[in-house]
Order: C-alpha cells, then structure tokens, then sequence
C-alpha cells in the first residue's frame, strides 16, 4: 500500500466537528417500551441547549401518542449520543482531501432504496442534505421521509469515519509513537477505505468511469406494495430478534 | 440565440457538424479553453480561491475539463431531455459535493438543460382564480336548500296526527349540483355566476349581475329572512367556529324547535345557517329528532285538551287501519310510519317522548302504534285481544266475538277493526254522559280490557318494530365485518407467505 502524495495535499488540523457545511449530528433512537416500539433518526443541532432535548422528547411523545414512560428511554438514548459526540468535540482532527465510498440501504415505509458514492470527507463545505434532496428529485421520490432518511444516514457514516480518525489519533498518541506515527495510521488505517486517487486522477487515468462499472454507482430504488410492508416489516423484526 | 461554436468534442474525429443553439449569455464558452468565468466560479480545480494555480491532484484543470466535457456532451446526445445530476455522477469519478457544485455551474450559466422542459414544477399552488372559487376558510357559498326544506318547516304544528321531519338531507342536497372548481353560485337565483359578473352585497351574499340588479330596486327587505323568499338561505356565512357552535347547541337545547330564538342566541349567524350547520353536526339528526319529539308529545297534548277526550285518540288511531287497509290514498298515519320508518331520530323520538310524564297512557300506546305499518298493527291487535281471550272468558264477551270467530285462526282485520271501533265506540258511549248503572259494570270490565288490549298491541308493535331493527343491525355488522375481512386479507396473506418462506430458510439452514 503505497502512500500517495498528492502534492499540496497537505492535512490541516482542525477542532472535531462533523466534515459538513452544518455541524449537526446524527441522532437514532430505538426504544421499546411495553411491546411498542420507537424508531426514528434525525439530526440535531449540538449547540442547541439541553433543554430543548426534554421539550423534543416530550413533544414527540405526545404526537405519536405514546406512552410518558417512552420519554425518558428517549431522553437517554438522545443524551447519551450527543455526549459522546461531545466528548469528541474537544480533540484535533486532521482533515485532508479524503474520498471515500458512502453506501445507502434503506428502507424507508415502502421505498427502498440503494445507492453508492464518493464523498470527500476533507471537504467541509459538503451538504447531506442538499444531495439527499436533489437525489429524491431526480429519481421522482415522493415520500416527503426519504430525504430525510438518506441524509442521516449520510451524516452517520461521516460521524463514523471523523470519529475514527480522532480515536486513532488520541490511540496514536497515547502508545507515544511519535509525531509522524498518526498520520501514518490514519493513512494506513484509511488507506482500505479511501479511493486509489492515482489511478484515476493521475495523468495516465481517467475520472469517467467505464460504463460497465455505472451500475455500482447509479441508486436504486424499489417501491413495495401496500400489503407487502407489513411483511416486509415483520420479517425484518423476526431476523432482526434472531440475530 | 446566436448560433454557436461547433458541436463536435475536442476529438480528432470530424463527424457531421452539429448545430446546437445554446443561450447567448453562455457563448463565452469554447470546448477546448478553461473561460474564466469557470475559474472563477469553481476555484476548487485551480488551486484556491485565486484560480490562477493548479490545484491538487484530483482537482486540477484537467480533471475539471474532463468532468465538463462529458457532461456537456452527455446532455446534448439529447438536448429535449432534462439532464439530472443523478445521471451523470454514477459516471465520474470524484466527491459528489464538488461535481454537484460542478453541474450546478453548468446548468445556471445554461450550458445544459438549456432547452429541456423546466423541472419539475414545486408543489402546486391553487391558482389565484382558484381562491375565489374554492372559498376558503373566509367565505362559505351555499345553494338554496331544496324548497320542501322550509316547507316542511312552517307546515308542522296543528293538524297533523304527527310532526313532519325535514327529509334528511344529503351533500347534495345542501350543496346542489355544486363541486369544486365551478363558479360561485348566486344566493339568489341557484345559478353559476359567469366570471366577473358576482356581486357582493351588503350582507356578504353573492350575486349575479342579474339579481344584484333587481335586487337594488327591491332594496332592503328582500335581503332579510323572509319567510316568503327563501332567497335568505344563501348568506355566504362566515365558518363556524367552536364558539358559535356551543351556542348553537345551548340554544337548541334551550328553544328546541324555534328557530328564531336560536338564531337570536348565536348572535352572528342566521336561522337557515344555524339549522344548515345544525345537520351538518354528526349528531345535528338525533338533536333534530329530539326537537320533532318534544313538539310531537306538545302536540298531542294540544289535541288532547282540544278535544277533551283521551279515548278519541285511540278511536282516531284505530280508525286509521281502515283507511288504510283498504288501499287508499295517503292519508296521515301513512306519512307517519313513512317518515318514522327513518330510523334513528324515531328511535331518538320514542324513548324522548315516553318518558315525558305529563303524557297519559293513551298517547304513548298511540306513539307506539304509529311506529309501523298499519297491517303490522292490526296484527298485534290480533294477537292482544286473543291473548286476553285466553286468559280470560270475560274478556270474549268484551269484545263481543263469538266463540266461532274466536277460535278461527285467521282473524280477519275486520274483526279487529269491530273490536277497536267497539272499543271505540263504548269508550265514546262511556265518557257521554249518564250511562245505565246495569251497564256501568260490564262496562268497567271491558273498559280494562280494552285498555289492556291496547297496550298489548302497542307491545306487539314496538316489540316487531324492534325485531326489524335488530336485524338490520345484523345486517350492517356482517357487512361491516366482511369489507374488514376483505380489505385485511390481502396483506394478512402476503405476511403468511413471507412466513412460511421464512420458516423453510430457517429449517434449510437450521440444521447445516
């Protein structure tokens, strides 16, 4: 595994954050209470005070009509999420121009849907949001829960790979490598994930992928039947208990 | 549109030179140059926000070019359709952020998608003109009720064995012929108005020209409930709020069936409105019912205290059968049982009715015997006074029926008819004036059976009455039951189908 130098791309330092233009985490809470369960994902602003946590919780909880003692599982769960994102929050992590493939399997009430990227996490300008949206468009998506859905799974997987790099960092400097010594196992680390730029950005490549390749990167989507959800959500829980 | 550079690509090839017209404010563009209005806007590719150095190795001039060119060229393989971003990037090879900046570059300075059909437009906005015809919350158009509404209405009250309900009205009744997206209707003449011709008047009604024209000459009146016009239906009310409607219902519950004193309680609103809006309610029929019972029994009381006489009511009731019996035309008791054949608000109406103390026995057994049909009532007249036959010998010779015709079973109405009409006419001889004191006793004795009789008749027709009900109940609830079924089943199959080929995956891999 060669170490490509790409030139000027050189890492920068900077606080932990999310690698996008907002810095909103991503948030998924499952709780099951009394036989009824709770499954939802969205994002949430980290600056927002705490105490807009208990009044979501609480307000939720009333619309979908559940149970109060749903609230303080989901307080919990959302608390405990945004601290660990927190407890990132205070360490260096380097960014630099990273690609790395991003994947979508969801299934979101009758849609599902498939789909493959790349994503520069280097780039902090990036916006889950605005490619979810412009994806349901293109594909004439009407379910207003798709986009939502697709961009918190977008933001998890960004979450995943930043927090890796901060925990192989602190890792790194703990067993006092030395200076060079994160940089080299984040690069090794990554090096599995991230894209062998020089086979397409270098001068013998070529950024159009061949056509035989499109498939791998166009997204799918499949729109189940009324009746079949309920068995598609059922299987779903009976493998999902068996595992 | 000025005619553009080639459309060949930068190859070596020369295929037939195509033309394609492309918007003048992008004819800056050259296939084989970077312009700098693209450095500009994508600084990204040539090395920061400069744009004058070259970038890093995956953003650089040349990729840019590479990721422009094919786009450009992948959208004028076809210049009709819209290119989507979607399309392009399972194509190339980069940060999808950075190529969907790229293409949008690409599409706002018009060098795709320039003639393609506009997107796909936002979620639909009801046209301006819309707005007036589809009312919102601010304004509510209503057609004129159908004329039998109000007719009804002034026609109960005296004279009439029963009260007359309203025919229960439908959406189309209250709204005519009227849907969505036709012209407002004028208050006045029930007619689509043609465009630009409605009027408002004083009171918020909408008018055609036409009317609004007659109307001025006529002045004020006309626009006041009349009871003559029934023009006055139609105020283009304002919405109901909850408000409004917890005063109507006091003051329904309050007035019952005067209307005037109810529009009076729910200050802003009229009476036509207040009784629209009271039908409109889930329960606006029962309370209607409730209303019709209430002034029933008042009703009969009046007659009662006109005629003096409890006894003549029966006679009147039992006198019906004849009438009726005999085929002939519709006289009261059929509007009766026709009306009352609606259900619920008879329901309603009966048990409201009963309870009512102040109505003696007489009325009730009547109330209850007015609630089927007439052959159903002469059977039960039947079935009581033979009843009272067999319990006891004296009762026979009440009635006056000779063993013979008691024993036939086939009870000819004719004979229950001689039975009531003598039940009729003693009661009638009784409450004259001195009656034979060798008389008097007998007397008594059939007089307790008579009323006897009819209360068992009255029994025997609210129990049949009920028997109908209940099976019509029936009825309703395996429809209801198998519409469930039928709506559930198919996704109650498609699960047992998963399961089953669950299972089988489960036993396949189990043991292996």
């Amino acid at each position: 595994m060669k170490t490509v130098s790409l030139g000027a791309n050189r890492p920068s330092a900077v606080k932990f954050r999310m690698p996008t233009r907002d810095n909103l985490v991503p948030i998924r809470v499952d709780v099951e209470v009394d036989g009824q369960r709770y499954r939802d994902a969205f994002t949430w602003n980290p600056s927002d005070p705490d105490s807009e946590i208990i009044s979501f919780a609480k307000r939720t909880a009333k619309d979908l009509k559940l149970p109060a003692n749903f609230v303080p599982q989901m307080l919990h769960s959302i608390q405990g999420q945004l601290a660990e994102f927190r407890s990132y929050e205070g360490e260096e992590m380097q960014i630099r121009e990273k690609i790395v493939p991003l994947k979508i399997d969801l299934r979101i009430n009758n849609t599902v849907i498939r789909d493959q990227f790349l994503w520069d996490i280097g780039n902090l300008d990036s916006d889950p949001e605005e490619f979810a949206r412009t994806l349901c468009d293109d594909l004439n998506i009407t379910d207003p829960e798709v986009g939502p859905a697709i961009a918190v799974s977008i933001r998890e997987q960004l979450y995943e790979i930043a927090s890796q790099s901060v925990s192989a960092m602190r890792e790194a400097r703990v067993s006092k490598k030395g200076r060079r010594a994160p940089e080299f196992a984040s690069n090794s680390k990554a090096m599995h994930n991230s894209l062998d730029l020089f086979k397409y950005f270098g001068s013998k490549g070529s950024v159009v992928r061949k056509r035989k390749e499109w498939y791998l990167y166009e997204p799918v989507v499949d729109v189940a039947r009324k009746e079949e959800v309920g068995a598609i959500d059922a299987t779903e829980e009976l493998s999902s208990r068996n595992a | 549109m000025s005619p553009p550079a080639a459309g060949a690509a930068s190859s070596g090839e020369a295929p037939p030179r195509e033309l394609y017209t492309i918007p003048a404010s992008s004819g800056w563009f050259r296939w084989d140059e970077i312009h700098e209005t693209e450095r500009r806007a994508l600084p990204e590719f040539f090395g920061g926000a400069g744009g004058s150095g070259f970038g890093t190795a995956s953003r650089n001039p040349r990729i840019y070019r590479e990721y422009r060119d094919y786009i450009i060229s992948k959208y004028r393989e076809d210049p009709s359709r819209r290119l989507t971003f979607t399309e392009v990037r399972k194509a190339l090879v980069g940060d999808v952020t950075l190529l969907r900046k790229l293409f949008a570059f690409l599409d706002a300075s018009g060098l795709i998608n320039f003639s393609a059909s506009p997107s796909r437009p936002a979620p639909q906005k009801k046209p301006d003109a819309e707005a007036i015809l589809e009312a919102p919350v601010g304004l509510q158009v209503t057609p004129r009720p159908p004329a039998s509404y109000f007719v009804e209405e002034r026609g109960g009250g005296g004279g009439e064995n029963g009260f007359r309900l309203p025919p229960l009205t439908s959406y189309s009744d209250v709204f005519g012929e009227w849907a969505p997206g036709r012209g407002p209707i004028c208050g006045f003449c029930g007619e689509e108005c043609s465009d630009g011709s409605v009027q408002t008047l004083k009171d918020g009604f909408k008018v055609c020209s036409n009317c609004y024209a007659n109307d001025e000459s006529t002045g004020e009146a006309n626009k006041h409930l009349g009871d003559k016009k029934e023009r006055a239906d139609n105020h283009a009310s304002s919405a109901w709020s909850d408000a409004e409607t917890l005063v109507l219902l006091e003051g329904v519950l309050k007035h019952g069936d005067d209307w005037d004193l109810i529009s009076q309680h729910v200050r802003t609103k009229n009476r036509s409105e207040c009784i629209a809006r009271l039908i409109q309610l889930p329960f606006g029929e029962h309370m209607l019912g409730t209303i019709n019972g209430k002034s029933d029994s008042k009703l009969h009381k009046n007659q009662t205290t006109e005629r003096k006489v409890d006894k003549y009511i029966v006679k009147e009731s039992s006198s019906q059968p004849t009438e009726t019996v005999d085929g002939m035309q519709i006289d009261e008791n059929k509007n009766d049982t026709d009306k009352s054949n609606e259900e619920r608000p008879t329901k309603h109406r009966r048990l409201f009715s009963s309870i009512d103390p102040t109505v003696s026995l007489m009325e009730k057994l009547v109330l209850l015997t007015t609630s089927s049909s007439p052959d159903v009532v002469a059977a039960a007249a039947d079935a009581a006074i033979k009843a009272l036959g067999n319990e006891n010998p004296l009762a026979r010779k009440a009635f006056h029926l000779s063993e013979k015709e008691y024993r036939t079973r086939a009870f000819s109405s004719i004979c229950a008819r001689q039975g009531d009409g003598i039940v009729g006419g003693q009661d009638a001889e009784m409450l004259g004036h001195s009656v034979p004191g060798n008389k008097k006793g007998k007397m008594f004795i059939s007089t307790t059976y008579q009323v006897r009789a009819a209360v068992a008749t009255a029994l025997g027709v609210a129990a049949a009455r009920a028997k109908m009900l209940a099976n019509q109940e029936e009825r309703e609830m395996e429809l209801l039951m198998a519409s469930i079924i039928e709506t559930q089943a198919p996704s109650f199959f498609c699960m047992l189908m998963s399961m089953t080929s669950c299972k089988l995956d489960d036993s396949a891999n189990g043991p292996a």
